[in-house]
C-alpha cells in the first residue's frame, strides 16, 4: 500500500524543526480538546512532547520493541496504562469547601502518580554546566510500511490512497492491541471504555477542507512543515529529499514514517575554567544518531554552514524557508482559514 | 482561499464521491463541526498576552478554540506573528466548567480561610459590601478602602471597580509594584521604564544577548523570532545561572553566579572603553557621558554654580572645539557646532569666585571601570575573561538586542544590572534603531479606556471637552518650560496629577499596615552598604515631601475593606500570607475578591464573587507596543451560573452605594487627601446619566472615544470588531505611556522604541534630558551607587547556604491556569523545586521528594524534581503554583521576605518622582536565603 500512495504522490508528511520547538505542548493540548475529549479518551494524548534523552511517554517507549526486523514483522511489547501516565483526579472540592482550611492542599488524589505523558520534562542528560536537552514532539508516523495494519488480526487499519493517513475502522476493530505492540514508536492508546484501539487521525476532517492538522496549525514555535512528501514543489519534499536535512526518527525500525524531524543544533561545551570550546557539542551527535541514524551527521552540517553564509551576509536558500517569512507557506497546500468553513 | 488549496479539497471531494470510507471516519468529521465562530482573547500574563482566537461553539457551548493566524506580514522581509497563542490559550475553554470555578456569590461563614461557605444572592452580597464600604469612609475614611490590583485587571475593572473605587475617595494600588514589573533600572536611565519594541524587531536583531530570562517558558507566542533571527544570522548569546531550555537553543550560554550580571556587563564596557571601541558620536549626543561634574561635589556642574539665581537643571559639557564649557542644549539633543569633550579636567570660576575642577561623566565612568578587568569580573560572576572580551568586540560591532527578562527586575540590585547592561548598550550606539535596546512592558494606545473615567457625559463633544482641557494643561506645562517635549509635558502632567488620580505606590501601605517595616529593617537581611537604617530613609523621604499625595493610606489609616479583582494577591505578594495574612487582613472588615475561579486569595476571604470569564462577556484587552493591536473579546456563551462582568457588578455596587449613602444621609464625602466625593446619584454619575448600562454601551463608547483619540481608524464601531476581531493602530493616542515608545507608529514596519530620540535628536524625559548614567542624587552619592555598579545580593531571608531563584512557569506563567486539569497533566501535577543532583545527593534528596524549604521567614514543603540543570547551590521554585497547591498552602512567596531596595525611595530629583507604573520601591524576590532538608 505504500505504493499506492507513492504512485498517487499524495502522502502527506510532516516535518518537525527541533530548533524551533520549544516544548510548549500546545501541539498536545491542541490535538486534545480537539478529538480525545470523548468517553475513554481522557487519558490519550495522540501528540506529545517529550525531553530527550529522556524515557517519554510511554515510559521507555523505545525499549519496547515492534516494526520491522530484518523485513519481518516484530510484535514487541504492549506498554501499561501506567507507562503511559493514567488520568489523576484532584481534590478541588476537598480544598475549597469541605471546612478543612489549610488542612487540605490540591493533589492527585489516591495512590500518587509515578509517571504521566510529560513526566521527565527538563530534567535531560550531562552534567551542570554542560547538560543538555531538547524536545521531541512525537504523533502517529503514518508509516509508509505500517507494521500496526499488518499486524492487526482485524483488517481494521487502512492508508488512504488520498493523503496516506493510516486511519482505523474503529468497527471493526476488536480492541486486541496487536497494533500497538507491532507499532515500535507506542503510539497507538487504548479506549477501556469502548474496547477499541485509537490513535492520531492526522486530522483527516481538517485537510479535506483545505486546513492544516492542529498541532501544525496551531503550533506557535512554528516549528511543524506539512505538505505532500512527494510533490517536488512542497517544502517538505525539498527538506527531505534535496537538503536532506530532514530525518525520520528510527529508521531502523522499518516502518517508513512520514514525518521528519530537523535535528537540534547544540551550544557549545563549556571548559572547567569557563571558557567556551567551540568545537564540541554539548549534545552529543552520538546521541542524535542514535535517533536519527547517520546521516544526521549531514544534517547538522548543512544546517550549520547556511547559517554561517547567512551570519556573513550571503543567501541562504534554506535559511530563508526555514524561516518562513509568510507562515502559511509552511502549510503547504492545506491554509484554509477554518473560521472561514461554514457547513451545510 | 489559495488556489492550490482549492485543488487539494477538491480532489478530496472528488476521491469521497468514488468511495467513502468507513462509519468511523464519519464520526469524527462530526466531531469537527459547530454552529458559530466568534473572536475571543485571554489573558495578559506573558506579554503581549491577549492572542486573537477564534471560539468554536457548538449548542451553545464553547468547544474549543484556535489561534486566528491570519495577522498581516508588517514589514516586508520580516515573518509574521503568525499563530500567536500557548497551549493555555489554546484550551482557555476547559475554564468555563472547570472544577476550580466560582459560580455563585458566595459568602464565608467559617473563619477565614476555612472553607466553609454559604451561597448569597447577588443582592445580599453587594448590599453588605457597599455598608461595609460605608462604614470605612465613615470610620476610617475612604482612604481605607483599598483595591490591591492584579495583573488581570481588564478593561472592566480599570472603567469600572478601580473607577468606583476612586470616584468614592478610595486607593488603587499600582499593578506595577504589585507584580515588581518595574524596570528601576531602564527608568533612572531613561525617565522612563516602559520601552517596548514590537515583537516582530528582534528579527532585526544581529546580536540577541538574553539575560534574567528563560524566554521560552515565558514568551511562548513570540519566541520563533529569537530561532528566525538566528536563522537569519544572528547570534544568541545568554547569561543564565541554569540550564533551561533557553539555554540550549542559542549559539552561547554563559553560565553566570547568580545576581552577578553587573560584573560581566561592566567588564564588557571596560573592554570597549579599552579596545577604543566606543560610539563617541552616539555617546555625546545621547547621554549624560560628556557633562561635566564637580569634582570637588562629585555634582554635575549647574548654571546655579555659575550664577546665582540661575536653572538648576542647565547642565554643561567641555566643547573641544571652541575649548570652552557650553551649556548642553536642554530642548534637542543636537549638539550643532559644539564638540564635547569626554576627557580631561577642566577650570571653571563659581558665581562665588572660587575655581572648581569639572571633568565629564565619561572619565568618571573610565576610572569607575578600573575595578572591573575582565579577570576581576569572572571571579564575580564565573563567566571566563576571553568570552566576556569576544562578546563586548561583537556588542560594539553589531545591532544588539538585550532580553532583559523578569528577572532583571526583581534582583535587590537589579537597578545595577540594567543599569550596567544599558551602559554597555550606550557605549556602543545601540538604542533608538530596529533591532537594538532592550524593553520592558508598556500599555497605552487605547485612549477611550483612559477617557472613559474622565467623562462625566455620553458622547463625542464629552470627549472633546476634555481633550481640549487636557491640551490646555499640556499648553500651560509647556509655556513653564518650553524646552519640555510633548512627552515631558505629558509626564509632567501625569505626575502632578498623580494623587487625584487615586492610584498609589503601594510600598507605604505595606511598609504602615502589612508589617513589612520590620522585614526592611533587618540590618542582616539588607544589602550592608545601606548606610542608615530603613526606617531613617522612609521618614526622610515622606518629610521632604518626596512622595507627596500618594505616599497613602496614612499611619493609623489601616485599609478596612479590600478588593481583589483580576489578582491573586496572596499568592503574587513576595511575603504573601506569612506577612498579609497576619497583618494586613487583621484589620480589614471586609476581604472581597472577584474572580473566576478559586484563587487562595479566593479562600482566605469574606466574600467571593463570580466573574464571567473569556467567550462569556464581551470586553476588550488591554494592548501594549509589542503587538500594536486593539483586540476584542466577544460573548460566545451565556456566563457560568450566576457570574457577571466585573462591569455588571460595578454598577450594582455603584448603585447600592449610592442608595444607601442617601439612607445614611450622607451625600458626600472627603477624603484625606482633600478630595470631595459625591456618593449621591452615584449610579447616574457612573452610568454617565444612565445611558451606559451594558458592556457594549461601554464598548462602543471606549470604541468612539478612541477613534477621536486617533488610534485607530475612523468609523470603527461594535459591529466591526465583532466582525474583524482585532485591528493595528494607526497612531500613539494621546496617553503618555503609548508616547514613551518615542518612535512614529508605522504600518508597515516593526517599532523599535527611541527612534525619536537618536533620530529626531528629543530629549530624554530625565533630569539631564540625556540617557543618565550618572545618578547624581545625594542617597546614591551616599551609597556609592551615582554609577552602575556590581553590589552582591543582600541575604535575605538569613545567612542560609542555598539561593532560591524563580520565575515565571510554562504550565501557567501566573497562578490562574494552574488548577486547570488538563494542564496540570502536562507535567507532574503538583509544584516542584528544581535542585541540582549534586546538592540533593549530599541532602539525601531523590527525585520526587518531600522537600522542606525553610529560611528566617519560615518554611514549606515541595517535591524535588533533581536534574542535572540547577547550578549547584541553586533551587529554582518557578512562581505561578496555587499556594493551596502546597502543605498548608504555604508555598516559595511565604518565606520572601519581600524586600525592598532602600534607594527607590528617593525622590526630589529630576525624574526621581513617581507617576503611574514609574518610579517607586517594588519588592524582590530573586536568590532569597535558603536551606532544603528532605522532609520527615
Amino acid at each position: 500500500m505504500a505504493e499506492a500512495t507513492r504512485l498517487t504522490g499524495r502522502q502527506v508528511a510532516w516535518v518537525i524543526d527541533l530548533n524551533r520547538c520549544i516544548g510548549c505542548q500546545t501541539c498536545s493540548v491542541a490535538c486534545k480538546v480537539l478529538w480525545t475529549q470523548g468517553e475513554g479518551e481522557e487519558p490519550m494524548w495522540w501528540c506529545t512532547v517529550n525531553t530527550k534523552p529522556g524515557l517519554g511517554t510511554p515510559r521507555d517507549w523505545e525499549s519496547m520493541g515492534g516494526g520491522y526486523q530484518n523485513g519481518e514483522l516484530a510484535l514487541g511489547r504492549l506498554p501499561t496504562a501506567e507507562e503511559f501516565g493514567e488520568v489523576w483526579k484532584f481534590n478541588h472540592d476537598e480544598v475549597y469547601a469541605s471546612g478543612k482550611g489549610s488542612e487540605a492542599f490540591l493533589h492527585p488524589v489516591g495512590a500518587p502518580p509515578t509517571w504521566g505523558m510529560n513526566w521527565d520534562e527538563d530534567i535531560g542528560a550531562g552534567g551542570y554546566p554542560n547538560a543538555h536537552f531538547f524536545y521531541l514532539p512525537r504523533l502517529c508516523n503514518h508509516c509508509s510500511q505500517p507494521a500496526c495494519l499488518e499486524a492487526c488480526p482485524n483488517g481494521a487499519l487502512y492508508k488512504r490512497t488520498e493523503d496516506g493517513l493510516v486511519l482505523r475502522d474503529e468497527d471493526r476493530c476488536k480492541g486486541e492491541q496487536t497494533c500497538s505492540r507491532a507499532c515500535p514508536y507506542k503510539k497507538i492508546y487504548f479506549n477501556a471504555a469502548r474496547k477499541v484501539s485509537q490513535h492520531c487521525i492526522g486530522c483527516f476532517p481538517r485537510l479535506e477542507k483545505g486546513v492544516a492538522p492542529a498541532c501544525v496549525r496551531q503550533c506557535p514555535g512554528r516549528a511543524v512543515f506539512f505538505g505532500f512528501l512527494y510533490d517536488p514543489k512542497a517544502t517538505v519534499h525539498r527538506l527531505v529529499h534535496e537538503w536532506k536535512v530532514a530525518l525520520p526518527l528510527h529508521a531502523e525500525w522499518g516502518t517508513e514514517p512520514n514525518v521528519f524531524y530537523i535535528p537540534p543544533l547544540s551550544t557549545p561545551w563549556i571548559r572547567e575554567d569557563g571558557s567556551v570550546d567551540e568545537s564540541r557539542r554539548r549534545l552529543p551527535t552520538e546521541y542524535l544518531e542514535s535517533l536519527f541514524g547517520p546521516r544526521v551527521r549531514d544534517a547538522l552540517r548543512t544546517l550549520e554552514s547556511e547559517i554561517s553564509k547567512r551570519r556573513e551576509g550571503n543567501p541562504s536558500e534554506l535559511m530563508e524557508t526555514l524561516i518562513a517569512y509568510d507562515w502559511k507557506e509552511m502549510l503547504g497546500p492545506f491554509t484554509r482559514d477554518p473560521a472561514e468553513l461554514t457547513w451545510s | 482561499m489559495e488556489e492550490e488549496t482549492q485543488v487539494v479539497v477538491r480532489s478530496y471531494e472528488e476521491a469521497r464521491t468514488r468511495a467513502s470510507g468507513p462509519a468511523s471516519e464519519d464520526r469524527y468529521r462530526e466531531r469537527w463541526r459547530w454552529d458559530k465562530v466568534v473572536w475571543g482573547t485571554h489573558c495578559v500574563d506573558c506579554y503581549p498576552g491577549n492572542c486573537p482566537m477564534r471560539v468554536y461553539v457548538r449548542d451553545g457551548k464553547v468547544v474549543r478554540e484556535e489561534q486566528s493566524g491570519d495577522f498581516p506580514r508588517i514589514e516586508a522581509g520580516v515573518p509574521d506573528m503568525n499563530p500567536l497563542g500557548c497551549q493555555k490559550g489554546v484550551c482557555w475553554g476547559q475554564h468555563l466548567e472547570a472544577p476550580d470555578r466560582v459560580l455563585h456569590p458566595l459568602r464565608r461563614v467559617g473563619e477565614r480561610g476555612e472553607g466553609r461557605w454559604e451561597r448569597v444572592s447577588w443582592e445580599e452580597a453587594i448590599d453588605e459590601i457597599a455598608d461595609s464600604m460605608l462604614d470605612a469612609i465613615e470610620e476610617s475614611g475612604s482612604e481605607s478602602i483599598v483595591q490591591l490590583m492584579g495583573p488581570e485587571a481588564n478593561p472592566w475593572n480599570a472603567v469600572g471597580l478601580a473607577r468606583l473605587i476612586t470616584r468614592v475617595g478610595g486607593l488603587n494600588t499600582d499593578v506595577n509594584a504589585e507584580i515588581n514589573d518595574f524596570s528601576p533600572g531602564i527608568y533612572l536611565t531613561f525617565g522612563k521604564f516602559n520601552l517596548c519594541s514590537s515583537l516582530d524587531d528582534t528579527f532585526h536583531s544581529e546580536l540577541i544577548l538574553t539575560f534574567g530570562a528563560n524566554p521560552v517558558y515565558t514568551v511562548i507566542a513570540s519566541y520563533h523570532y529569537q530561532v528566525e533571527a538566528r536563522y537569519n544570522g544572528a547570534e544568541s548569546v545568554i547569561f543564565a545561572p541554569d540550564c533551561s531550555p533557553s539555554t540550549m537553543l542559542v549559539d552561547r550560554h554563559l553560565p553566570v553566579r547568580p545576581g552577578t550580571d553587573a560584573a560581566w556587563a561592566l567588564a564588557m564596557c571596560k573592554v570597549i572603553i579599552d579596545e577604543g571601541l566606543v560610539n563617541e558620536r552616539f555617546v555625546k549626543e545621547q547621554t549624560d557621558l560628556p557633562l561635566l561634574v564637580r569634582t570637588d561635589t562629585r555634582r554635575y556642574l549647574r548654571a546655579c554654580d555659575l550664577e546665582t539665581g540661575a536653572s538648576e537643571e542647565q547642565f554643561f559639557v567641555y566643547d573641544q572645539r571652541s575649548g570652552r564649557v557650553v551649556e548642553a542644549p536642554r530642548g534637542t539633543l543636537e549638539l550643532g557646532a559644539a564638540d564635547p569633550a569626554l576627557g580631561g579636567e577642566y577650570e571653571v570660576t563659581l558665581a562665588d569666585g572660587s575655581r572648581v575642577t569639572v571633568t565629564p561623566v565619561f572619565e568618571l565612568v573610565r576610572e569607575h571601570l578600573e575595578q572591573y578587568a575582565p579577570e576581576r569580573a569572572a571571579e564575580i560572576c564565573g563567566v571566563h575573561p576571553e568570552e566576556i572580551r569576544k562578546l563586548a568586540r561583537k556588542v560594539a560591532a553589531k545591532r544588539t538586542y538585550v532580553w532583559a527578562g523578569g528577572t532583571s527586575l526583581k534582583y535587590y540590585h537589579a537597578d545595577q544590572m540594567v543599569r550596567s547592561v544599558i551602559l554597555l548598550l550606550g557605549l556602543t550606539g545601540n538604542w533608538g534603531k530596529k533591532g537594538a535596546g532592550i524593553g520592558c512592558w508598556s500599555i497605552g494606545m487605547f485612549d477611550g479606556m483612559m477617557l472613559l473615567g474622565q467623562k462625566q457625559q455620553k458622547g463625542p463633544e464629552e470627549t472633546r471637552r476634555f481633550l481640549s482641557g487636557r491640551d490646555a494643561v499640556i499648553d500651560a506645562i509647556k509655556a513653564e518650560d518650553p524646552t519640555r517635549t510633548e512627552e515631558i509635558c505629558r509626564i509632567e502632567m501625569t505626575r502632578r496629577m498623580a494623587g487625584l488620580a487615586g492610584m498609589i505606590p503601594p510600598a507605604f501601605l505595606w511598609y504602615r499596615h502589612a508589617g513589612y517595616r520590620e522585614n526592611w529593617n533587618r540590618a542582616d537581611w539588607s544589602d550592608p552598604t545601606m548606610p542608615r537604617p530603613f526606617d531613617e530613609y522612609m521618614r526622610e523621604a515622606v518629610e521632604k515631601g518626596w512622595w507627596g499625595d500618594v505616599a497613602w493610606p496614612a499611619e493609623g489609616q489601616p485599609p478596612r475593606v479590600i478588593f481583589q479583582a483580576g489578582g491573586n494577591t496572596l499568592r503574587r505578594t513576595r511575603g504573601g500570607q506569612n506577612m498579609l495574612l497576619r497583618q494586613l487582613w487583621p484589620n480589614a472588615r471586609t476581604v472581597v475578591t472577584i474572580d473566576w475561579r478559586m484563587s487562595t486569595t479566593a479562600l482566605q476571604s469574606d466574600f467571593v464573587l463570580p466573574a464571567t470569564n473569556a467567550y462569556e462577556a464581551p470586553r476588550f484587552h488591554i494592548p501594549s507596543p509589542h503587538m500594536l493591536t486593539l483586540i476584542y473579546s466577544d460573548r460566545a456563551t451565556e456566563p457560568a451560573g450566576e457570574a457577571k462582568s466585573e462591569w455588571e457588578m460595578t454598577l450594582l455596587l455603584a448603585k447600592a452605594l449610592g442608595r444607601k449613602a442617601s439612607e445614611r444621609g450622607i451625600e458626600e464625602c472627603q477624603s484625606g487627601r482633600g478630595s470631595v466625593h459625591s456618593l449621591k446619584d452615584l449610579y447616574q454619575q457612573f452610568t454617565l446619566g444612565e445611558e451606559m448600562i451594558t458592556e457594549e454601551d461601554a464598548c462602543e463608547e471606549m470604541l468612539q472615544d478612541t477613534v477621536i483619540a486617533g488610534t485607530i481608524p475612523e468609523g470603527t464601531d461594535l459591529a466591526a470588531m465583532r466582525e474583524r476581531g482585532y485591528l493595528r493602530f494607526i497612531d500613539w493616542g494621546v496617553s503618555p505611556f503609548a508616547i514613551n515608545q518615542a518612535s512614529d507608529l508605522k504600518p508597515d514596519e516593526t517599532h523599535a522604541h527611541s527612534r525619536w530620540h537618536t533620530e529626531n535628536k528629543l530629549p530624554y524625559p530625565t533630569l539631564t534630558r540625556r540617557a543618565q548614567f550618572y545618578i547624581e542624587h545625594e542617597w546614591f552619592l551616599e551609597a556609592g551607587e551615582a554609577l552602575p555598579t556590581h553590589k552582591e545580593n543582600p541575604k535575605m531571608g538569613g545567612d542560609h547556604p542555598f539561593v532560591m531563584t524563580s520565575g515565571h512557569n510554562r504550565w501557567s506563567v501566573h497562578s490562574m491556569n494552574t488548577t486547570n486539569p488538563l494542564l496540570l497533566h502536562t507535567h507532574r501535577g503538583r509544584p516542584h523545586a528544581v535542585i541540582h543532583a549534586g546538592d540533593a545527593a549530599k541532602k539525601g534528596i531523590r527525585d520526587g521528594d518531600e522537600v522542606r524549604v525553610f529560611n528566617d521567614m519560615g518554611e514549606f514543603f515541595v517535591p524535588a524534581k533533581v536534574t542535572p540543570n540547577a547550578q549547584p547551590g541553586q533551587v529554582i521554585v518557578y512562581n505561578g503554583w496555587e499556594p493551596y497547591m502546597f502543605r498548608g498552602w504555604r508555598g516559595p512567596m511565604d518565606i520572601e521576605p519581600g524586600m525592598v531596595k532602600w534607594l527607590h525611595l528617593a525622590g526630589g530629583y529630576g525624574h526621581l518622582h513617581y507617576w503611574a507604573f514609574q518610579w517607586q520601591p517594588t519588592p524582590v524576590d530573586r536568590a532569597v536565603r535558603i536551606d532544603i532538608e528532605r522532609a520527615k
